[in-house]
């Protein structure tokens, strides 16, 4: 039944600010890259389809903000979520060392089924600059840890192997989809009479 | 289709008529209090788990291609969006569970007018929803597939989008609504500069659509402000300050569009944004979105629209942080002006029409200027901080320009004169705002420039540091010493030595203002190590020039006092002996060598003499006789005269001022221990000087004491050869003489053990002075004192101090030993000796 229907995937990408999220996103959907530094304010999202294993799914990919000034409103869009795309810039170690509370503070808000199974992707970005300061081996080692999480080498400026981790996004996301329909397939209770006043609402009764 | 912009002013008839039907029920709802956390989190719940079971109808009606009925679940699934009772954190929540959901519904009607399954007037269809919020989420979302299906329809129905949400006026719900808006529009804005028809629309008419949005916004986002009690203010500013984003994407959204160029920026995007902020008079939204201009807008936009920029900075409420944005804007230019290794191209308008080309730093130090000329209630923290940020600009992007630097600097000093002004205090008081912007702006170029050079020539670096308070000036100086020992920076010419001593100026004297209880003794003392430490860098690789750095750092440190010159004059002392060593090695280039090396020492002369002034006497001795060995060493013409005026001080000095018998132990040991090791002295000098010595050790209080001086004094009548050659004024009975006085007076001492020790010592000094070839000191009287060692260790009961002594005594009983079975072929032997 679920082949049938048009699958809708649902993706975070995460990281510290300038790491380059929106750059590898618009890379990604739009083919695209600019030098030009631009903050990103809350969430936003772009779509994109994409075939997997003969499948065409729709690929809902949320640029968020690495600052948190820039999430006042908080994190609700972190539910729903199919698989968490962690960013890091591999010239700047910080950023590295973050992606542990990132993915932590993703499992507490996000709630999945199944946290220990959850689908994570690390991405080292900027691998076309010079300055390189966290090595592969660093990063695949940390990777390893964390219940082996793929981890790609990529430029957003370059294109390298942009397409490739979102390909695989793509099917780890549609793999843990496909896994939480089997448990989605009703809600808690329906209610025969679902438009019923049982609720004590203080809404307008105002016909608008 | 094609009648639905007639279709439209209908619609926009009775949306207007709801509004007003609205917005008197939305009166009676926003004097609902928001319920408490727990009640937030119930009602939220509610509202999800309605999400869930209308979505999953949605979503099975679609799946049997009922879409009216889908339609129907859909809306009453947004109706959970017309609450008044959420806090906008669980309206968000809610929000997003919803629009998660509509995005299935947008999906199967996209596949359906793909494959040409259009369904005829959704568009109007839609609008004939009961309520308001559901209608136009609903239109929404039925919009945007028709644009994406049909771009023909895409300006004009953007237009009747953006104008349609005018029908929600309750802030909370009218701000989430347009952010859906904004949302699903995304990626359908026109961003061509020409459009293939007209209907398509361009750049042009997306930058109108995110324009009015946004000024929709803030308007529903200001008003929030204004409404409810006065009680509630704070909460009702901590829910903006959580909305604010849903005002700022619309920037993004701007921000986003490719094909707006530098000059459209300037014309059209930045004029209508900053002329919604400035018009608003709302401090908050004001704050907030000229930061958001200057996170999301790239570098090059902001340096080609900086004036328009900081002039409305200026008309901005007089509550809000002026001083935070204009910082926020230097830092991002400056780090992008270094990302560019200072390439910036920046041109202003001058008021004649042209353009000139200007640094960044000049176009923000006038309008820094300008803007704390006219906001009289900037606090004066705030002004210093503006300071600080300009004085990074300058470091950062014209490293070259020390100018610029200096010019931060005096504004600072200006702005520091006012406080003090306003005040009526001479100094900033410690850990005040003020007083700790200071500090920063102070610390600043120290640590960029690691070099205390390069802060003397920045006129107004040093007088700044006088507006601190003395503890402030004691942290800075030791700051600034800190980093010259750290850097290893040589400071080698004498006007740099005296620039850099002034600016230190709090260490080297005695402040007016300095209380004496103000700092404690410890820290004193630290502070003064320091400083000498930091004299050990006054190096110049010139002899004469470092003859002129001493005498300048003299100049400036003599007037510290007795409590300061003893920490800093060592040092130069000890410069002075080593810059004397160097005119010796230089004496086959320089002929005049024996002259300066004169001046040298009347210099250190001098420079001891002040110490003596001072009321300072175990010092100077002692500098005094560290001088006449290398006085004695370097032999220039003279030196034994000045030799022995440096040793006659010292002894004078022994004789006047030192009077603790320890000390005076110690100083004699010292002098006759200096006379041994100086070979300049004929007769005449060395004659007066040896028996002064004899004398005062014999007139010392301590019997003990007595008698290690008196022994020790042998030295001064008998030294070893130098060169194969005997010593012309060696005296071996008047050694003989002191070692035998050395003897009668430790058979005075009244304790057994002191007299065993004092005797060993002895033996040891008859061995010493016998192989340094002083034959009257016989087998015969060496044989009597091992003798009487042993009478007095015999009578001693044991004891930690015994065993030392004893242990002391057959060590050197063991020397005697391998001496006798290996005699050194040039010195004498124990023939004779027999040890038992």
């Amino acid at each position: 039944m679920a082949s049938r229907k048009k699958v809708l995937l649902k993706v975070i990408i995460l990281g510290d600010s300038g790491v380059g999220k929106t750059s590898l996103m618009n890379q990604f959907v739009n083919k695209k890259f600019t030098n030009q530094y631009k903050a990103t304010i809350g969430a936003d999202f772009l779509t994109k389809e994409v075939i997997v294993d003969d499948r065409i799914v729709t690929m809902q990919i949320w640029d968020t903000a690495g600052q948190e000034r820039f999430q006042s409103l908080g994190v609700a869009f972190y539910r729903g979520a199919d698989c968490c795309v962690l960013v890091f810039d591999v010239t700047a170690p910080n950023t590295f060392k973050s992606l542990e509370s990132w993915r932590d503070e993703f499992l507490i808000q996000a709630s999945p089924r199944d946290p220990d199974n959850f689908p994570f992707v690390i991405l080292g970005n900027k691998v076309d600059l010079e300055n390189r300061a966290v090595s592969a081996k660093r990063a695949q080692q940390w990777c390893q840890s964390k219940n082996d999480i793929p981890y790609f080498e990529t430029s957003a400026k370059e294109a390298v192997n942009v397409e490739l981790a979102f390909q695989t996004i793509a099917r780890n996301a549609l793999a843990q989809e496909t896994e939480a329909e089997l448990y989605n397939e009703f809600p808690d209770q329906i209610k025969l009479n679902a438009n019923d006043n049982g609720r004590n609402r203080d809404g307008d009764n105002c016909a608008c | 289709m094609e009648n639905f912009v007639k279709k439209y002013s209908y619609h926009l008839e009775k949306v207007l008529s709801f509004a007003v039907c609205y917005y008197y029920t939305s009166q009676a709802q926003m004097t609902n209090q928001v319920s408490p956390v727990e009640e937030q989190e119930k009602l939220l719940d509610e509202a999800l788990n309605i999400v869930k079971v209308q979505a999953f109808q949605m979503k099975r009606c679609l799946d049997k291609s009922k879409l009216m009925d889908a339609l129907k679940h859909a809306s009453t699934m947004l109706g959970e969006l017309r609450t008044s009772l959420l806090s906008p954190k669980s309206y968000y929540e809610l929000y997003m569970a919803i629009t998660d959901e509509l995005r299935h519904l947008e999906l199967y009607l996209l596949e359906e007018f793909q494959k040409g399954r259009k369904v005829a007037d959704l568009y109007e269809l839609v609008q004939y929803a009961g309520n308001i919020v559901p209608r136009l989420y609903l239109l929404i979302t039925v919009g945007l597939v028709y644009i994406k299906t049909n771009t023909n329809l895409r300006r004009d129905l953007l237009k009747d989008l953006v104008e349609m949400c005018r029908g929600v006026q309750h802030p909370l719900r009218g701000l989430f609504l347009r952010n859906y808006l904004l949302q699903c529009t995304r990626n359908v804005l026109p961003d061509t500069t020409e459009a293939q028809n007209d209907s398509e629309g361009t750049v042009r008419d997306a930058i109108d659509f995110v324009l009015m949005n946004f000024a929709e916004m803030n308007k529903l986002w200001v008003r929030m402000q204004h409404q409810g009690h006065s009680r509630d203010k704070e909460r009702r500013e901590r829910e903006r300050s959580e909305l604010r984003i849903l005002v700022g994407t619309n920037l993004v959204r701007l921000s986003q569009l490719e094909s707006v160029t530098v000059e459209d920026y300037g014309r059209l995007v930045l004029p209508g944004i900053l002329e919604q902020v400035v018009s608003c008079r709302d401090a908050i939204a004001q704050e907030y979105l000229m930061e958001c201009i200057i996170q999301v807008f790239p570098d090059e936009f902001h340096l080609a629209n900086l004036q328009p920029f900081l002039k409305s900075c200026a008309e901005l409420q007089p509550g809000v942080n002026i001083k935070n944005i204009i910082i926020a804007l230097i830092e991002r230019l400056a780090s992008y002006s270094q990302r560019n290794e200072g390439n910036v191209n920046l041109s202003v308008v001058l008021e004649d029409g042209k353009e000139q080309e200007v640094q960044l730093f000049e176009v923000f130090s006038d309008q820094v200027a300008a803007i704390t000329q006219s906001r009289s209630d900037m606090a004066p923290e705030d002004m210093l901080s503006l300071q600080l940020a300009l004085l990074k600009l300058a470091q950062r992007c014209h490293p070259d320009k020390l100018n610029y630097v200096d010019r931060v600097l005096a504004h600072t000093d200006k702005i520091c004169a006012d406080i003090h002004h306003n005040s009526g205090k001479p100094h900033l008081e410690h850990n005040t705002p003020v007083f700790k912007e200071l500090m920063k702006i102070l610390k600043l170029p120290a640590d960029h420039y690691k070099n205390i050079l390069t802060l003397i020539r920045l006129q107004n670096y040093a007088p700044l540091i006088s507006h601190l308070n003395h503890q402030g000036r004691v942290m800075i100086a030791v700051h600034l010493v800190n980093d010259v020992l750290e850097t290893d920076t040589m400071i080698s010419n004498p006007e740099d030595v005296e620039s850099v001593l002034s600016m230190l100026d709090v260490l080297v004297k005695d402040q007016p203002e300095q209380l004496a209880s103000e700092s404690d003794v410890e820290d004193f003392n630290e502070e003064q190590g320091l400083l000498a430490r930091l004299i050990h860098h006054f190096i110049s690789d010139s002899a004469d020039q470092q003859y002129l750095i001493l005498s300048a750092a003299r100049k400036a440190l003599q007037s510290g006092g007795a409590r300061r010159i003893q920490h800093t004059f060592p040092p130069i002392l000890f410069h002075a002996y080593q810059l004397a060593f160097i005119y010796k090695d230089l004496k086959d280039q320089d002929e005049m060598w024996e002259k300066k090396c004169q001046k040298i020492f009347q210099f250190c002369h001098q420079t001891i003499s002040m110490l003596v002034k001072a009321e300072l006497a175990e010092l100077p001795l002692r500098l005094y006789l560290q001088g006449a060995l290398a006085i004695s060493e370097i032999g220039f013409a003279n030196h034994e005269t000045i030799a022995y005026e440096y040793l006659s001080q010292a002894f004078s000095l022994y004789e006047d001022e030192i009077s603790d018998s320890k000390a005076q132990l110690a100083a004699i040991t010292l002098i006759i221990a200096t006379f041994e090791q100086i070979n300049c002295f004929g007769a005449e000098n060395a004659e007066p000087m040896r028996t002064q010595c004899a004398l005062a050790a014999s007139k010392l209080l301590k019997k003990p004491d007595q008698s290690r001086a008196v022994a020790l004094c042998a030295h001064l009548f008998w030294k070893g050869a130098k060169d194969g050659k005997q010593w012309p004024l060696n005296d071996a009975s008047r050694a003989l003489d002191c070692l035998k006085k050395g003897a009668r007076v430790a058979q005075q001492c009244m304790d057994g053990g002191v007299q065993a020790q004092l005797l060993a010592e002895l033996l040891g000094r008859y061995a010493l002075l016998r192989e340094r070839g002083n034959a009257s000191l016989t087998t015969n009287l060496i044989d009597a004192v091992i003798q009487k060692i042993r009478e007095e260790l015999a009578n001693l009961d044991q004891s930690e101090e015994v065993e030392q002594i004893t242990k002391h005594f057959h060590n050197t009983l063991q020397h005697l030993k391998n001496r006798m079975e290996c005699p050194d072929p040039d010195g004498l032997g124990y023939e004779g000796l027999v040890l038992s």
